[in-house]
């Protein structure tokens, strides 16, 4: 039960965390056709940007500062560097942003160094909030499960409740339509991707302090989220949030199941026979935790390739 | 008349590669073997993104899977090699292709932007699941083995290494090339250019798909053996997403439409990459940077550029031309220098260890750079005004150039069609998602 309960927060969290990287993603790509791949890079520049502002602002506006620094950087990738390649296809776009991320990354380790920050919590947050079966839970994860949580609630309410929401949704479903009503669509485009680098931004700034912040964070959480943002469908963001969760708690609760296919043929009686094969056979689920969300993403993009709660496909 | 000429350019080439060796030190031997397998290795990948049309963003994994084959072949712990040592890249062809057939079954369901999520898939699947895999990839460590005397040649020295590569990378360049006049060579264009045609002409798209990529895969498996026949051991890592990476930008660079494009790119990049390594931390920085210049001002790469260059000696009469040529060197020049000083400043400058001598210098003020045999101060506004001098001469330099060249245009009107139309391949790649909906 304690371990249930402790995965299950952890899952949660980190699930939230996911969400607040994948949600400017797809909402990028459900708008322009475009999978960018330096949108985790986004995320990393928030926590790097974050760890040398809190230094001069403190914490709290370091945080937002952060998160509108990024967002200018994100217009400014929109509107210096992919509208420039628009027309040769989306596969350009696509290139163009790896190379960034490239850039990003080497940027990263140029100016701070290849090698973890020490970027940590501030110690007015580090406490714990309640007691789990005797072991504090830190108040910060519940922090930062509670800002994505208020993103979430603020997009949705933000795309669906006003008249901008109506404007950027037909924007995505039709941008050639919303173009010839007479909506400014390439503002709506380069409006979205600077929300969406701010919104990896600010992740980047409030999880930086908690999870490691090193050169190598993008392409970690870079490679998860593309897995959340194709599980959940691409350009849907109720789907991103419940894949987010899927993959959060998945990779929460895999890492304490010490449990193997061995055992899965014990059921039957042949557990000799299974040890005696080995290979992939005695892999423990523990030690495929990283594995399974790429399974998973297999087994969706072959069955249901729009997702989950994709629409197009 | 201009197949006699390949014909030419390829074997003075291949001859030049043949008597290096006379000429070289044993370090840049070793250079140029690492060249001929990234040249390999890019062509290869090339079959599947430049003809075939499909981004693969996980394509180190039919490299390793290569390397894997044929260290498992020449025997590990002291087992006996299966193969004699010069036919051992046939393991990695064999296990490549195996592979690339199943791996190319699943990805080649979906295509475009769902393709390339897929080829990622799968090679984080297996750089997650490898290290567990002890017998098969020998867990953290990797797995080592030992080149074999075969046929009289004992393969103990780099020399017998680069000509057993340079044999075997001549001969799949050539099946490669040779693919890509076969009915299926053309048919894999096709697949580039339209699928729903080559749909209602009654041929299998994904059957050719798989085919595709099979292929692809089973070529990198030699790259990828003769990798491990070089260094003798591989581990894990080489799964890691970078070295996808890194073959991507080496035929992009190269400029994937043209065949002979990624062997171009994977040669000069690597080549640069051995030299500037030892000079330089930052060479993946500007690898990088060059990386994004081609792709937004220059979207076929260096045999765009080459071919640009040839047809402009053609077209224009030399007066006209070398103003504008010299002018496009020189601001080249001035950006690389500024780009490079900039860089190569901050990142001294930004190294641990110098901000632990400034900080013990105290108000003596920052100690000097050493940088191209010339101390820099940071502190001082002259070495920030020349590099941004360089840029911004550099900037001067580029817009003075392209006007030349819009002269230069504009003199012969009619022929205007000059450019290679830049955005056909790759706007058809399929990567469109409203174009698959």
């Amino acid at each position: 039960m304690e371990y249930f309960t402790i995965s299950l927060f952890n899952g949660v969290v980190y699930g939230l965390l996911l969400f607040m990287v994948s949600a400017g993603l797809t909402l990028i790509f459900g708008m322009m056709g475009v999978l960018n791949f330096a949108h985790a890079s986004f995320y990393m520049v928030g926590a790097y940007l974050a760890y040398s502002l809190q230094k001069i602002f403190g914490f709290w506006p370091a945080i937002v500062l952060a998160a509108l620094l990024v967002g200018i950087l994100g217009m400014v990738v929109e509107a210096f560097f992919l509208r420039r390649v628009h027309r040769y296809g989306h596969a350009h776009e696509l290139l163009l942003t790896f190379g960034l991320a490239f850039i990003i990354a080497e940027l990263v380790k140029l100016f701070y160094g290849n090698y973890p920050l020490n970027y940590r919590v501030p110690d007015a947050l580090n406490f714990a909030a309640f007691q789990v079966f005797g072991t504090d839970y830190p108040v910060y994860r519940l922090l930062m499960g509670g800002i994505s949580i208020g993103m979430f609630i603020l997009i949705y309410l933000l795309l669906t409740r006003t008249r901008v929401g109506i404007v950027v949704r037909s924007a995505i479903y039709r941008p050639r339509m919303a173009e010839a009503l007479g909506h400014n669509v390439p503002l709506v485009f380069m409006g979205v991707f600077g929300v969406g680098a701010a919104l990896a931004g600010l992740a980047g700034a409030v999880a930086g302090a908690f999870y490691t912040t090193n050169p190598n964070m993008a392409l970690e959480l870079g490679v998860i989220v593309f897995v959340v943002v194709v599980v959940g469908g691409l350009g849907s963001l109720e789907g991103a949030m419940l894949a987010s969760l899927l993959i959060g708690l998945i990779s929460s609760f895999a890492v304490g199941i010490d449990l193997s296919l061995i055992d899965f043929f014990g059921l039957f009686g042949a557990r000799e026979w299974a040890e005696s094969v080995g290979g992939v056979l005695a892999l423990k689920i523990s030690s495929l935790s990283a594995t399974i969300p790429f399974a998973l993403m297999l087994l969706i993009l072959l069955v249901r390739p729009s997702g989950l709660m994709g629409e197009k496909s | 008349m201009k197949v006699s000429r390949l014909v030419l350019y390829v074997a003075v080439a291949v001859a030049i590669l043949v008597v290096l060796p006379a000429f070289l030190s044993h370090s840049l031997v070793n250079a140029v073997n690492q060249m001929l397998i990234a040249a390999l290795f890019a062509c290869a990948f090339n079959i599947l993104c430049g003809q075939g049309g499909m981004l693969s963003f996980g394509h180190s994994a039919y490299f390793a899977i290569g390397s894997f084959a044929t260290l498992h072949a020449m025997g590990v712990m002291s087992s006996e090699s299966l193969l004699p040592t010069p036919l051992l890249p046939l393991a990695g062809a064999l296990v490549g292709l195996m592979v690339g057939l199943v791996a190319g079954w699943f990805s080649t369901q979906r295509t475009g932007v769902y393709f390339s999520m897929i080829t990622l898939a799968l090679a984080e699947l297996l750089h997650t699941i490898a290290p567990h895999l002890r017998g098969l990839f020998g867990g953290e460590a990797g797995i080592s083995s030992m080149r074999m005397p075969a046929l009289g040649i004992t393969f103990g020295s780099d020399i017998h290494v680069y000509y057993l590569t340079l044999a075997w990378v001549v001969a799949a360049v050539g099946a490669m090339y040779f693919l890509t006049f076969t009915p299926l060579g053309r048919l894999i264009f096709a697949l580039r250019e339209n699928t729903h045609r080559l749909r209602f002409l009654g041929y299998n798209v994904h059957n050719l798909g798989t085919i595709t990529f099979a292929l692809s895969a089973m070529f990198s498996g030699i790259a990828g053996g003769l990798q491990a026949i070089t260094i003798e051991t591989s581990n894990y890592s080489a799964f890691e997403m970078h070295l996808s990476a890194e073959v991507l930008l080496n035929a992009y660079i190269g400029g994937v439409q043209v065949f002979f494009g990624p062997l171009i790119g994977a040669g000069v990049m690597t080549f640069f990459g051995n030299a500037v390594s030892d000079m330089t931390r930052n060479w993946l920085l500007y690898k990088g940077i060059i990386f994004v210049l081609v792709m937004m001002f220059m979207p076929t790469g260096i045999a765009g550029l080459l071919k640009l260059l040839g047809e402009s000696f053609r077209k224009y009469s030399l007066p006209l031309l070398v103003p504008a040529l010299l002018l496009s060197v020189v601001s080249t020049i001035l950006l690389t220098m500024g780009t490079v000083f900039t860089v190569e400043m901050m990142q001294r400058g930004l190294s641990q260890d110098y901000q632990m001598l400034a900080r013990a210098a105290g108000s003596a003020g920052p100690p000097p750079i050493l940088l191209f045999g010339r101390e820099w101060f940071p502190g001082s506004l002259i070495t920030w005004l020349l590099s941004l001098g360089l840029l911004v001469g550099g900037g001067f330099f580029v817009w003075f150039s392209r006007s030349r060249w819009k002269m230069l245009k504009e003199t012969d009107e009619d022929e205007s069609v000059l450019l290679p139309k830049l955005g056909d391949g790759s706007g058809k790649a399929g990567l469109n998602k409203r174009e698959n909906v």
